[in-house]
């Protein structure tokens, strides 16, 4: 049902254009400077960064290049569906000649901005989407012709609401059990809804050879985004936050071209380890982050912190959905009949995830085995906890984490932090004080 | 080997000066607007009286929240990492190290070798850090240094709503005005605060043997209060305010032998 | 003159298929090249039927067949299923079919599935006991029948019938002479019904109804064929419990449950999903390894003889040299 603009709005409040409009420039030129302060103290941490990596800091600014490709895919006719969580079926999108692209909102004004719509113990990210379209802040949102709105917590579930005011919701329930026998078929059906949504949308019918070639453009992606972390198992060739980056812009760029552009990074890294080019030096500590997600540009704060502290450490590693999840586990499919690609496609969304917002008949063990797998193989030293203040699911889990990481040995610990610049005095003692103490194990 | 450590906290600066592993001197200072010069003076201070010239000075490492505005380019270290060696230098067997300071309270879990392996840090409450003390002295009309002996007068603890320190104050004064007597509102004080370093300290687990440094290790009533809290005894060092400076002088001298 | 013909072709389709199934064995095994051990089998199987064939030109040890066929189930569970038996071949050829046709397959419910692999025990029990009740009331000399499986043994007959390849080297069909059409277990319908008509009849029943089911069920007889069984009996018992000695084994902290093993099998083994790790040798299992082919996360699933590992999962995105 699309909601008629001029019908009173059921949460945000009325602001006068004017106003919006100042917001908006205000916000959007703090932003613009941030990302490219981000960007010169990434090439600044280290000076033989990758060449590659250069295609990437174009595309990560929001509102530069890719904003307008979309724009003008829009005006020539194609259609753009928004999504905000991992399990949006980016391939049914891609069968139906859309525009899938995320919209979770990482600026830190916006979500003082969301302050005024709901309580502050609501978490960050929902607040500042809601601070984006009040002022109109995201062009990826504002380009959205739908928005499929996965209800993995509370939050999402009342954002979906909120943002109904302006946009066509498409709602998909998830089973929070996921590994029962009605689950996997709920949530089959949640896809093939969804399928008909996005054509009726698109105007296109999705085929079984549109939905193979689109899977097969996915699955490569895939390929190049492993082959990319396993370039990170061994001395670092790229610095955390580039990696970060290079996964995150996954999020809002043009799929095929961003396959093709990491995959020339792949190459130069290959090259890189041949030849021992270390982007530091080996036995600088390397740290993993798991927890909530963190969107750029704002929240590069802790990983800022953590590779240019004193001493400084590097990102190896990650169990984020903004960074590594997005695009680990492939559509296994069986045989190419619609069916089993549809069925192939919900399974790849449901079964192997790792976001704390499921539960499972067995224990539940897929996030605490991904860790470990990641903790062994890429030679993890410590971990750093990462949680926004709101979010119940990750910081209810740590616990066990903490237990499971102690056990292995491995050091945890857990940061929370804000959607907020003034935490990083804060931040950067306890975050140094962990690096020193995984120095301080190495040096034993 | 001579080494110095200074540590710039939010008020004070504490220089202290070791020499082949023994404390020969140490001063502190009002911080005041200029903590680099404050933490110079110091360091100068400390020389003089330990009778050493400062071209005999093997390392200078400084710590604290100001630690990066330490002179002679010190080497930095955290508080946390200073703390977990000092504790093991003062008390062989210390396993978990407390630190309240005047605006943050930390606990360190260290091994037998003063190696930090795990910390927990409170600096969102000033409820349990020194700054709650001063407030309630002030309310109380109380001066800083008699709330201690105050509190071991009382044999209970007044009830304290007020889980802030700024709302603490004015129920402090209506407690005043119930009749409460002041040895039971100041030990209600301490109790709350107790409270909140304990639970802090619980997020590491406590192992014995506990030691408390900061300056509030000096005050008695936050002990008492502490030590019933924990149910295990803590172990006060000489001098508690120093151990940061301690910390840091033994780092620096432990890397200058490993040069 | 035909015979040598079809003497010469059959050499040729052995040596063609096993050459080509030997190269694919070396890169799959050795240089880890390329990951479609679905093909090797498929040459395999091929190789398989033809050497069937010409055996069924000698006068066979029915009784020894039938015993190696169980010891092999000792050492490598249901290996047989899934690499040699003609019958699993020509289920596999209908499931071809039918991909090319793109019609979906049908999957059967859990519980019927269960239902149909404890039907093995049974029939297996019946034949068993029905042989010994033949042996008890015969009173005649046994040796020379079980070698050919003839007398009291004949009921053992029905656990190779699943060897019967479509084309006999002798009788006659079509004005032929030299060749007949048969399929597995028709010649035991022959013989227990008596009557030629009603024979017939059932044949073509029995010839439909397992074509149709294992065009839309993959792999349907082998959810309850009585040959496949030797092993699951044995597993119950705490010493055997070594055997076989090719399983699949999983590591535990690199499953990711994303399902992708249960959803490709073709007999609907849960077991390779549901295990949390280790050692994994269900009864029903074939040893088809398409799980392990399909698993997209390195070294998850293992295919070991042994202990050693002769096959794993790899990261199956991974550029393949030849695919």
């Amino acid at each position: 049902m699309k909601k008629n603009q001029t019908e009173p709005k059921r949460f945000m409040p009325e602001i006068a254009q004017k106003e919006m409009d100042e917001l908006r420039n205000t916000v959007k030129a703090a932003s613009e400077r941030i990302m490219a302060e981000n960007v010169e103290r990434m090439k600044k941490t280290s000076p033989n960064r990758p060449k590659e990596m250069e295609y990437f800091d174009e595309i990560a600014n929001l509102f530069g290049k890719r904003a307008k490709e979309i724009e003008a895919a829009k005006a020539q006719g194609k259609k753009v569906i928004g999504y905000m969580c991992l399990f949006a079926p980016t391939e049914l999108i891609l069968a139906a000649d859309a525009i899938p692209v995320r919209i979770n909102s990482g600026w830190y004004d916006a979500s003082k901005l969301g302050d005024r719509v709901v309580p502050v113990e609501v978490c960050p990210v929902i607040r500042s989407t809601i601070g984006a379209k009040m002022i109109d802040l995201s062009p990826y949102l504002e380009l959205s012709d739908a928005l499929i709105s996965v209800l993995t917590c509370d939050g999402m579930t009342k954002l979906s609401e909120i943002l109904g005011d302006y946009k066509q919701i498409w709602g998909m329930s998830n089973p929070r059990i996921k590994d029962s026998v009605q689950a996997l078929k709920f949530w089959n059906d949640e896809i093939k809804l969804m399928k008909s949504n996005i054509e009726k949308l698109s105007g296109n019918k999705i085929t079984p050879k549109n939905l193979k070639a689109a899977i097969l453009q996915t699955q490569r992606a895939t390929k190049v985004f492993r082959r990319l972390q396993d370039l990170r198992r061994g001395n670092p060739v790229i610095m955390g936050r580039d990696a970060m980056l290079v996964n995150q812009t996954y999020m809002w760029d043009d799929i095929a071209r961003w396959t093709e552009k990491t995959e020339a990074l792949c190459v130069e890294l290959e090259r890189r380890v041949q030849r021992k080019e270390w982007v530091c030096s080996p036995d600088t500590p390397r740290v993993m982050l798991t927890g909530t997600p963190m969107f750029w540009p704002d929240n590069w704060k802790v990983p800022t912190l953590i590779e240019e502290g004193n001493p400084s450490g590097v990102l190896v590693a990650d169990e984020l959905c903004s960074s590594e999840r997005l695009l680990y586990d492939p559509v296994g499919v069986d045989e190419w009949s619609m069916d089993d690609m549809l069925n192939a496609i919900g399974e790849r969304y449901l079964m192997a995830s790792t976001c704390p917002c499921f539960t499972s008949n067995d224990g539940n063990e897929d996030r605490i085995n991904w860790l470990l797998n990641k903790v062994k193989e890429w030679n993890v030293q410590g971990v750093i906890y990462y949680v926004v203040r709101g979010c119940m699911l990750y910081a209810m889990e740590y616990t066990r984490v903490k237990r499971v990481l102690d056990k292995a040995n491995i050091p945890v610990y857990y940061l929370d932090t804000e959607y907020t610049r003034e935490d990083v005095g804060q931040l950067k003692t306890r975050v140094e004080a962990f690096l020193e103490m995984l120095n301080a194990r190495v040096d034993f | 080997m001579i080494s110095v450590g200074i540590d710039l906290g939010t008020q004070s600066v504490k220089a202290l000066v070791l020499k082949d592993d023994k404390i020969v001197a140490r001063v502190k200072a009002f911080s005041g607007f200029d903590p680099t010069k404050a933490a110079e003076q110091a360091v100068q201070e400390a020389l003089k009286n330990a009778q050493v010239a400062i071209e005999a000075v093997s390392s200078f490492t400084a710590t604290g929240s100001g630690m990066e505005l330490a002179p002679y380019s010190a080497a930095t270290v955290s508080m946390m990492g200073a703390d977990a060696k000092a504790g093991t230098y003062l008390f062989p067997n210390a396993r978990t190290i407390i630190d309240v300071g005047a605006e943050e309270a930390r606990s360190v879990k260290c091994d037998n070798n003063g190696v930090m392996v795990d910390f927990v840090v409170n600096e969102r409450c000033a409820a349990g850090a020194g700054a709650f003390i001063e407030a309630m002295a002030r309310a109380l009309e109380v001066k800083l240094e008699d709330m201690g002996p105050l509190s071991l007068k009382a044999e209970r603890a007044s009830p304290i709503n007020a889980s802030c320190v700024i709302f603490g104050e004015s129920d402090v004064v209506s407690l005043i005005h119930r009749q409460e007597s002041k040895p039971e509102i100041a030990r209600a004080v301490f109790d709350a605060m107790a409270d909140r370093v304990s639970s802090m300290v619980h997020r590491l687990g406590v192992n014995p043997d506990v030691v408390l440094i900061g300056g509030v290790a000096k005050d008695v009533g936050f002990v008492a209060s502490l030590k019933r809290k924990l149910g295990v005894d803590i172990l006060i060092p000489e001098a508690p305010e120093f151990a940061g400076a301690l910390g840091a002088a033994l780092i620096g001298a432990r890397k200058g032998k490993v040069k | 003159m035909s015979m040598e013909i079809l003497g010469n072709a059959l050499q040729w389709i052995i040596a063609g298929s096993s050459v080509l199934a030997g190269v694919l064995a070396i890169l799959i095994w050795i240089k880890n090249k390329t990951r479609k051990v679905t093909y090797l089998r498929f040459f395999i199987q091929i190789a398989m039927l033809a050497g069937v064939y010409i055996s069924f030109t000698m006068a066979l040890w029915l009784g020894i067949l039938m015993l190696l066929i169980f010891l092999l189930t000792m050492v490598s569970g249901r290996f047989f299923c899934g690499w040699i038996c003609p019958f699993g071949f020509y289920m596999d050829l209908f499931s071809q079919a039918r991909k090319a046709l793109k019609i979906k397959y049908v999957n059967l419910p859990q519980r019927a599935n269960e239902a149909l692999n404890k039907l093995r025990y049974i029939v297996f029990a019946a034949i068993i006991g029905w042989c010994i009740y033949l042996i008890l009331t015969s009173g005649q000399l046994l040796q020379p029948f079980f070698l050919f499986l003839r007398g009291p043994f004949r009921p053992l007959n029905l656990f190779v019938d699943p060897l019967e390849p479509l084309v006999l080297p002798f009788g006659e069909i079509f004005g032929l002479s030299g060749y007949s059409l048969s399929y597995p277990y028709m010649r035991d319908i022959n013989f227990y019904t008596g009557d030629p008509f009603w024979a017939s009849i059932f044949v073509y029943l029995f010839v439909g109804l397992t074509v149709a089911a294992s065009f839309v069920v993959r792999r349907f007889w082998c959810r309850f064929c009585p040959t496949g069984l030797s092993i699951a009996i044995l597993n119950k018992y705490k010493g055997l419990k070594w055997m076989p000695l090719l399983k699949i084994n999983k590591d535990e902290t690199k499953c990711t449950k994303c399902g992708i093993c249960k959803r490709v099998c073709p007999v609907q083994v849960t077991k390779v999903y549901d295990e949390r790790g280790g050692d994994i040798a269900p009864s029903t299992c074939i040893q088809c390894f398409r799980c392990v082919e399909m698993c997209p996360y390195a070294d998850t699933l293992k295919v070991e003889f042994a202990g050693k590992t002769i096959f794993k999962s790899r990261n199956w995105l991974e550029p393949s040299d030849i695919e």
